[in-house]
């Protein structure tokens, strides 16, 4: 006999027009455990399971009124995307008649006379498939549905981040950018600032790994930029941060590649870190050439901070130059023989290139007639050096309610070797010098003024490097190798900051003294010069002199001493 | 090729499986069988005949009747050819051979019915 | 198997062999062919690795972590120039010895 395992009792539908076979069926199978409902004809065992959808059928090929064949195609249209088996009960033996069967739809055969061994194993053989079909569309409809719910929780995460990056400055008129919507969630991102003194702090990065994992690194990382840009940090100090919060917040297996440029105007000079992204270039338009910025650093997130390396490459540029920055999106790119794009491919299309401003069309298309579609992990940012004067730098906000400030005060600091090695005090004295209300509309002036009187002092000073070293780009280099070597070995030596601010008339004045334990410069040669915008060393001075009132160097160039006024505010 | 009439296994099996409904399920084919009978004789209709003589097949093999079972083969590949002649003789054949087992069929009804019975009594 | 671990016979250096692409797909087999060990030095052999991307840089740095951090001695063998030139962008050869 039988030895059927217990199988869920199933609600079965026979179509039969024979009433013996019918009712025999009938009992076989209500003895196998499940319930039976009956039909004599095609029409009413399509009715029978419109009404009462069973989970299986056991359909008779000939019937009168309509056939098993046409009761089967309407059953399984009935069930649409449920399984419903359907086994043919036939004495039909020509393959042409069994190949109907199949067309019409039907899952399995029966032959008359019934046996039961065989019925009950079908039946159970149909009820795994359809179990199986139940499973596969409930676990269909369950990812459908979490899907949906992961798209809302990137909508809200973007729109967090959004509003962490507002205070950046993409729109700046000497900034092009190309960044697909979806670019958070590849992990790319694109930050841009400006510092008090009116310099441009550029961040490309891209953070290992997709969706929110990446996106989620991406909201501390543009705090401490826009925070440590907006109060005048520098690119290593802004690194150092950067560094030791994602190391500290980041799993082990988890970085961001980045490149950081510091653009500054007045300078005209760009400051590169790049700690594993493809070859950024600085393309001089005036020798047409295109300078590599490669990555000499680890990614941000791996090293700990005592041995993070936070030194920066200084190069010069012209009025119009241009520095170009891209994701690996763009050398990744693959065609359909998994060629890649490379290096080489970009290279030819920046010589082909014929007008800078057409660089990014040129780029994309290039990439979309490799690859036949466009990938959506793609960033690219082109930063110009423009005149200072053609961009205007938001106003500072500022957070207290404007009502007290401190109108008569002084105060000295005295900043020795150790910490001059490790420590830059501008932020702190600027913020100090922004509690006085009537000097914030002079904020960049005051940030620029500080900046150069104080690496006057350090560099030419203490460190005793020769400014004429910058008059090209490979003395740029070198310059900047030897102030990193010095400060390194720097034992002694000092930068004091004096600064006093009182009252005057409606207004108040505000005195700075720095001073250096240099060996001082000839103060009347570098006064005699004109005041030259075009040469780019010995800039410093020219500077001071134009933003500030008074300027005036003493003991013998070691002593400046710069004074600002302002008016009674309204 | 078999020339039983009624064969007794499928009975028993039968009867193991219908229970209390096994004389019914007897009288049931019973009255199908006549009425399909009935039905091979008014039809000239060759479709009709072949239709009729295979769902008759499958009952009777069903119910154990193997002979007639093979008769009704005989005729619905006969209804499939060209010309019906002789067909006449085929459907005497299977009245023939009904005739034989119908009695079979009821005394094993009756038997069954009395059996029950008995079993009740107690 | 595309990730074979072989341990020297004084038990102090292991060998891991990448076969095929070295991707996030190798995640749990790599992290478990070094686990359960105390080490002293690590050898990776990429001679038969295809391709490398920024999940296996990740995998690295999760070995080196394991194996004692700054303290720890990896030396990443038979990279090809693909692999290399990956290698070397991201400055890995700051953290590894790499040939």
């Amino acid at each position: 006999m039988t030895s059927v395992q217990p199988l869920e009792p199933l609600t079965i539908l026979i179509a039969e027009d024979s009433a013996a076979d019918r009712m025999l069926l009938s009992s076989i199978v209500r003895r196998q455990g499940h319930e039976v409902l009956t039909a004599a004809n095609g029409a009413e065992a399509v009715e029978a399971f419109r009404l009462q959808r069973p989970q299986l059928v056991l359909m008779d090929a000939m019937m009168p009124v309509m056939d098993g064949f046409e009761a089967a195609r309407q059953i399984k249209a009935l069930a649409g995307e449920t399984l419903v088996p359907i086994i043919f009960l036939t004495s039909l033996t020509e393959s042409e008649a069994l190949a109907r069967c199949l067309e019409a739809g039907g899952d399995d055969f029966l032959a008359k006379p019934y046996n039961q061994v065989i019925l009950a194993a079908k039946i159970k053989a149909m009820d795994r498939l359809r179990r199986l079909q139940a499973t596969v569309l409930e676990q269909r409809d369950q990812i459908a549905r979490h899907h949906d719910y992961l798209l809302n929780e990137q909508r809200v995460a973007k729109a967090v981040f959004d509003k962490v990056a507002h205070s950046g400055c993409l729109n700046a008129p000497n900034i092009r950018y190309l960044q697909s919507p979806y670019a958070l969630f590849n992990g790319d991102l694109l930050l841009a600032a400006f510092t008090p003194a009116g310099d441009m702090h550029v961040l490309l990065g891209d953070f290992t790994g997709h969706g929110l994992p990446a996106a989620v690194g991406a909201m501390p990382l543009a705090e401490v930029f826009y925070g440590m840009t907006a109060k005048g940090y520098g690119l290593s100090e802004t690194l150092r941060e950067m560094n030791a919060k994602l190391k500290r917040i980041l799993p082990v297996d988890m970085f961001c590649c980045a490149t950081l440029l510091c653009l500054s105007f007045q300078r005209r000079s760009v400051e590169v870190w790049n700690g594993g992204m493809p070859d950024g270039y600085l393309h001089s338009i005036a020798s047409g050439e295109r300078t590599p910025l490669t990555a000499r650093h680890l990614p941000l997130g791996v090293l700990s901070p005592q041995t993070f390396d936070d030194r920066t490459e200084v190069f010069p540029m012209a009025v119009g130059d241009r520095v170009f920055l891209l994701s690996d999106g763009v050398i990744d790119t693959c065609d359909a023989n998994e060629q890649l794009f490379g290096v080489e491919r970009l290279q030819r299309v920046f010589a082909a290139n014929r007008r800078p401003d057409q660089l990014f069309e040129e780029i994309e298309q290039a990439l979309r007639d490799f690859r036949g579609e466009a990938r959506d992990d793609v960033s690219m940012v082109e930063v110009s050096l423009l005149e200072a004067a053609q961009l205007s730098p938001p106003a500072l906000v500022y957070s207290d309610s404007g009502q007290s400030c401190p109108l008569d005060w002084s105060v000295s600091f005295e900043f020795r070797a150790a910490t001059l090695k490790r420590f830059n005090p501008l932020p702190y004295l600027l913020q100090l010098l922004l509690e006085v209300h009537g000097l914030r509309a002079q904020s960049g002036a005051l940030y620029s003024v500080l900046a150069e009187l104080y690496s006057n002092a350090l560099e030419h000073g203490v460190l005793g490097l020769d400014s004429s070293l910058k008059r090209d780009a490979s003395g740029f280099a070198r310059y900047y190798q030897q102030r990193n070597a010095r400060l390194d070995e720097l034992k002694d030596g000092y930068v004091r900051v004096h600064l006093q601010v009182a009252p005057k008339g409606e207004g108040g004045c505000l005195t700075i003294r720095v001073e250096d334990s240099g060996k001082g410069f000839d103060v009347d040669r570098v006064m005699a010069r004109p005041l030259d915008g075009a040469r780019l060393s010995g800039r410093g001075v020219s500077l001071i002199r134009q933003l500030s009132r008074n300027a005036n160097w003493s003991d013998d160039g070691r002593s400046a001493r710069v004074e600002f006024f302002w008016e009674a505010l309204a | 090729m078999a020339d039983t009439h009624l064969d007794r296994d499928v009975l028993s099996a039968l009867q193991e499986v219908m229970e209390d409904e096994y004389p019914m399920l007897l009288g049931t084919f019973l009255a199908d069988s006549i009425e399909r009978l009935s039905q091979l004789h008014k039809t000239d209709d060759a479709e009709t005949l072949g239709a009729t003589a295979h769902s008759f097949k499958g009952s009777c093999s069903n119910m154990g009747a193997i002979r007639l079972a093979q008769l009704c083969n005989e005729l619905e590949q006969r209804s499939k050819q060209k010309s019906l002649e002789g067909i006449e003789k085929l459907i005497s054949e299977i009245d023939s051979e009904f005739a034989i087992i119908r009695p079979l069929y009821e005394a094993e009804r009756q038997r069954s019915l009395a059996d029950s019975a008995t079993v009740r009594r107690f | 198997m595309s990730v074979v671990t072989e341990v020297s016979t004084d038990g102090k250096k292991l060998t891991i062999s990448i076969r095929g692409r070295f991707d996030f797909a190798k995640h749990q087999e790599f992290r478990e062919s070094y686990e359960d060990k105390e080490l002293s030095a690590v050898v990776v052999d990429l001679k038969e690795a295809t391709y490398l991307d920024s999940s296996a840089l990740g995998m690295l740095l999760l070995l080196r972590d394991h194996a004692g951090g700054d303290d720890s001695d990896i030396r990443v063998v038979n990279s090809s120039s693909d692999v290399k030139k990956i290698l070397a962008i991201s400055n890995f050869d700051k953290l590894f010895d790499i040939s």
